[in-house]
């Protein structure tokens, strides 16, 4: 199993652990992962032009097309954004050609053959659970965790493709494989509020913070998560606040934990900025 | 006299050399001390301006204390060693620049200690230096050859690494390539005219034969002539055996233990070679001299222009990568900080490397700006702090540096590629600072700052003048094609799943339209309206409001679409103005 692994740019320079744990993780589950220089997802662009965001997430399709691969993320919504890439390309022909143009500036071309993966689908389906079970040393048994999946895994269900938008299991059934237990929270397919942190700080704070509370009144010790963007998003949330807060813990990190990988190299004493020479 | 080398001293006068050399030095460290200055002076980022001329010297000199006497003081001396002298960071990604990189910077110290403070250092070091012995007549040709090699490689990554992308202006760039060629050229010339000079022979054999008579020196000259390249015209070859054979006893006896062979300069001697035919000429013209002036004076000329040239970055970046080892990055006061953001703006060499690996360099070739690009953002935030990039009638440019500014995804890596280490996260956050400052903050600020019928109306009066292409039909066609929408039955659906709309209690962040009513307003094809409203920019993209639309409508796609549209729509209609 071969996969050009897409981290995009919050993992690398925020949550390098994510980066860690993941590689800890499919190296020991037989997963080979092959660095590629990508470039942004797009997503960013998304609210200045239509056409550059897809051009720059089809750049990165035409990239892993070449060296025939497909592309397997732990960002869900780089996630949802190359898919929605693909599905923008898929339905306009006329998009496609002047996508095509921009690519071949760098004798580049996306012809559809990459596939998109987010890397809980890939545990629990292309794996499998048997396999993912089979691996399990020290079950984390007691351990009770909300999962939370990341609006763009899920929404539009038509593009990502990922689970049933309404009521998913994925993430369930992969945490109870660890061990621990997935409480049922009310809030779960909420947003986790981090798109708007930068145009309206105060409301992505609301929305997080709603989510938090719920997570913890069900029962939860720790938020388990896929998606740097969320994960960041309920530290720093709750960074600062008086009150002992939830924390979050990577779902890499709690399946690496129940294999019996080491601390260490799941990244759990990973500073918070990797960025060299800061 | 202690400064001029052996052949300057006999043939420059004394007076001349020095003043225009302690001219030129006078000027390098004015200008030396004018550019640093600014790196107290120039301000990047808001927290920049609440500091100090005084805090920052204080930083300075609190942090140069600390270094030279604090626990780290061996650590600096690594990244002296490591990061200056051998390029460890430009190493670690690109491996024929550095090669490149460092046969110019080892060829031009070497060139500078052993041959231009010969008598400083060479002399001092090695009592029986002449420039003429080996291995120093052949070293000087291999450390120009060094410098060339590294030029050409330097130039030739640059073709072989072309990105396509807009590479920033480099200032002087080329002038100093020029200058610094022409030094390296008459270099070898004056060196190439001496070897074939028959003037230069006769000076010499006066000096070590005692004597200048041709028909006395006849043998030696025939020696010189046939294995060593003088162009004697009086001479033809071949010469009789025993001729040469006292010639070789005379070379031995007065040459040999001075003088290298001139075939080792295996750059001038070649030259000289082709230099043979005109040699008379340049003998009668006194090349010996002239060369040496232009040779001299281009030194001279290269030193006192070092602060404004591309040369300065052998100041800078040493500086700022010292500063890199003495403390880590959250050890820097806003002082501190302040002064490192300024020496970054000096201490950029537009390599581009940044631009090369920049995660957002496709949407920059997209949008056909260059502004994403680090190095262009570098410029650009050096232009805003010392006030030339917001000037009235330039009120595009100021847009063009916010969109790049604010689509930076801060995904690190132009930091970590940096060859010069510079911390380009922290510039770029100090740059959107001033931005916003400027009244240029993301699109998702500015947009509030009007309500949405405030918008539609300044789009309205504005109908028939603004002249920004409208990007309908590929930034929008969604929301330009009634099928998308008009299905909408009001039923709510999307208000009631929003969690924008569920958050919208409290007073600070209530939205003023909900899902359902931007529909209802494409439907009524009154999509002004939609443009600045706080629910398209307040939309958290979560796709409640698609995935369950009854009617599978695409609201959150048709949300996104609105706010490129407001990008361009409502920017051609701000009001701002550059300062005058």
């Amino acid at each position: 199993m071969k996969y050009a692994l897409f981290l995009g740019c919050k993992i690398p320079s925020r949550l390098p652990a994510y980066e860690l744990s993941t590689r800890a993780v499919l190296l020991r589950l037989g997963v080979t992962l092959v660095d590629l220089e990508f470039n942004c997802c797009g997503y960013p662009a998304r609210n200045v032009s239509r056409e550059a965001f897809v051009v720059a997430a089809a750049r990165n399709l035409a990239i892993a097309e070449r060296a025939g691969l497909d592309v397997l993320t732990p960002c869900t919504c780089c996630f949802g954004s190359l898919r929605h890439a693909i599905s923008f390309l898929e339905e306009d022909p006329e998009l496609r050609s002047r996508v095509s143009q921009a690519l071949a500036v760098e004798g580049i071309a996306w012809s559809g053959k990459t596939e998109v993966e987010h890397l809980l689908p890939v545990l629990a389906r292309t794996i499998g659970v048997d396999a993912l079970g089979a691996a399990v040393r020290a079950p984390r048994a007691g351990l009770r965790v909300a999962a939370q999946y990341g609006c763009h895994a899920l929404r539009p269900s038509n593009v990502a493709r990922f689970d049933n938008p309404l009521a998913p299991t994925t993430f369930e059934t992969l945490i109870r494989l660890t061990g621990a237990t997935p409480v049922d929270w009310p809030r779960q397919l909420d947003c986790c509020g981090d798109p708007l942190h930068e145009s309206n700080a105060p409301l992505s704070e609301h929305i997080a913070r709603a989510k938090i509370a719920d997570a913890k009144a069900s029962g939860a010790e720790a938020m388990c998560t896929a998606c740097p963007h969320c994960h960041l998003r309920f530290d720093s949330a709750q960074a600062g606040s008086p009150k002992p807060s939830i924390r979050s813990l990577l779902y890499t990190q709690l399946l690496g934990l129940a294999m019996g990988l080491d601390e260490k190299s799941l990244g759990l004493e990973c500073p918070e900025s990797p960025i060299r020479g800061r | 006299m202690a400064l001029a080398a052996t052949s300057v001293k006999k043939t420059m006068p004394h007076t001349l050399f020095h003043t225009a050399l302690y001219a030129s030095l006078a000027l390098c460290v004015l200008g030396l001390l004018w550019r640093s200055s600014a790196w107290f002076r120039v301000r990047v980022g808001p927290d920049a301006r609440a500091v100090t001329l005084s805090q920052r010297l204080g930083a300075l000199l609190r942090g140069t204390a600390t270094a030279l006497f604090g626990a780290r003081v061996l650590h600096i001396l690594g990244a002296c060693f490591l990061d200056v002298l051998l390029l460890r960071r430009l190493f670690a990604r690109e491996k024929p620049r550095w090669l490149g990189h460092l046969l110019i910077l080892a060829g031009f110290t070497l060139l500078l200690l052993m041959h231009a403070f010969e008598a400083l250092v060479t002399v001092k070091l090695f009592p029986g230096y002449e420039s003429t012995l080996a291995p120093y007549l052949f070293l000087r040709n291999l450390f120009g050859a060094m410098v060339v090699a590294g030029i050409a490689l330097l130039y030739f990554e640059r073709w072989r690494r072309r990105t396509g992308l807009v590479s920033v202006r480099r200032p002087m760039a080329a002038a100093f390539a020029v200058l610094l060629g022409f030094v390296l050229a008459t270099g070898y010339l004056l060196e190439a005219h001496k070897i074939a000079s028959p003037q230069a022979f006769y000076r010499m054999a006066k000096r070590y034969s005692g004597t200048t008579d041709p028909g006395e020196l006849m043998p030696l000259r025939a020696v010189w002539a046939s294995e060593f390249g003088v162009a004697f015209d009086d001479l033809k070859e071949p010469f009789a055996s025993n001729v040469m054979e006292r010639g070789r006893q005379m070379h031995d006896a007065d040459c040999a233990g001075c003088h290298a062979k001139p075939a080792s300069a295996f750059v001038s001697y070649p030259v000289s070679r082709l230099l043979a035919p005109v040699t008379a000429l340049l003998d009668k013209g006194r090349a010996d001299i002239w060369l040496l002036y232009l040779h001299v004076f281009a030194c001279f000329l290269g030193l006192a222009t070092l602060p404004f040239t591309r040369f300065f970055h052998a100041v800078a970046v040493p500086i700022s990568l010292l500063v890199n080892a003495s403390a880590p990055n959250r050890a820097f006061s806003a002082a501190g900080r302040a002064s490192r953001r300024a020496l970054a703006l000096d201490a950029c060499l537009r390599c581009g490397i940044c631009d090369a690996h920049c995660s957002v360099a496709p949407l920059a070739r997209h949008l056909g700006n260059p502004y994403l690009l680090p190095s262009h953002k570098l410029v650009a935030t050096g232009a805003l702090a010392n006030g030339r990039l917001l000037r009235s009638g330039r009120e595009s440019d100021g847009f063009r540096v916010a969109e790049g500014a604010f689509l930076c995804t801060d995904c690190g890596r132009c930091t970590n590629d940096c060859p010069a280490g510079l911390d380009l996260e922290d510039l770029w956050q100090a740059g959107r600072g001033d931005l916003a400052a400027a009244g240029l903050p993301a699109p998702a600020q500015w947009v509030r700052a009007l309500p949405a019928l405030a918008w539609a109306e300044a789009l309205e009066a504005a109908a028939g003048q603004h002249t920004a292409t409208d990007p309908d039909a590929s930034c929008a066609p969604l929301s330009a094609d009634r099928r998308s929408f008009s299905r909408c039955v009001q039923c709510q659906t999307c208000t009631n799943v929003c969690p924008v709309v569920a958050q919208s209690i409290a007073a600070d962040h209530r939205v003023d339209l909900t899902p359902q009513k931007v529909m209802n307003l494409l439907r009524l094809g009154l999509r002004d309206l939609t443009l600045g409203s706080r629910m398209v920019w307040d939309c958290a993209t979560c796709y409640q409001c698609q995935e369950n639309c009854p009617e599978g409508l695409r609201v959150t796609d048709i949300m996104c679409e609105l706010r490129a549209l407001a990008a361009h729509r409502l920017g051609a209609v701000r009001s701002w103005k550059a300062p005058s």
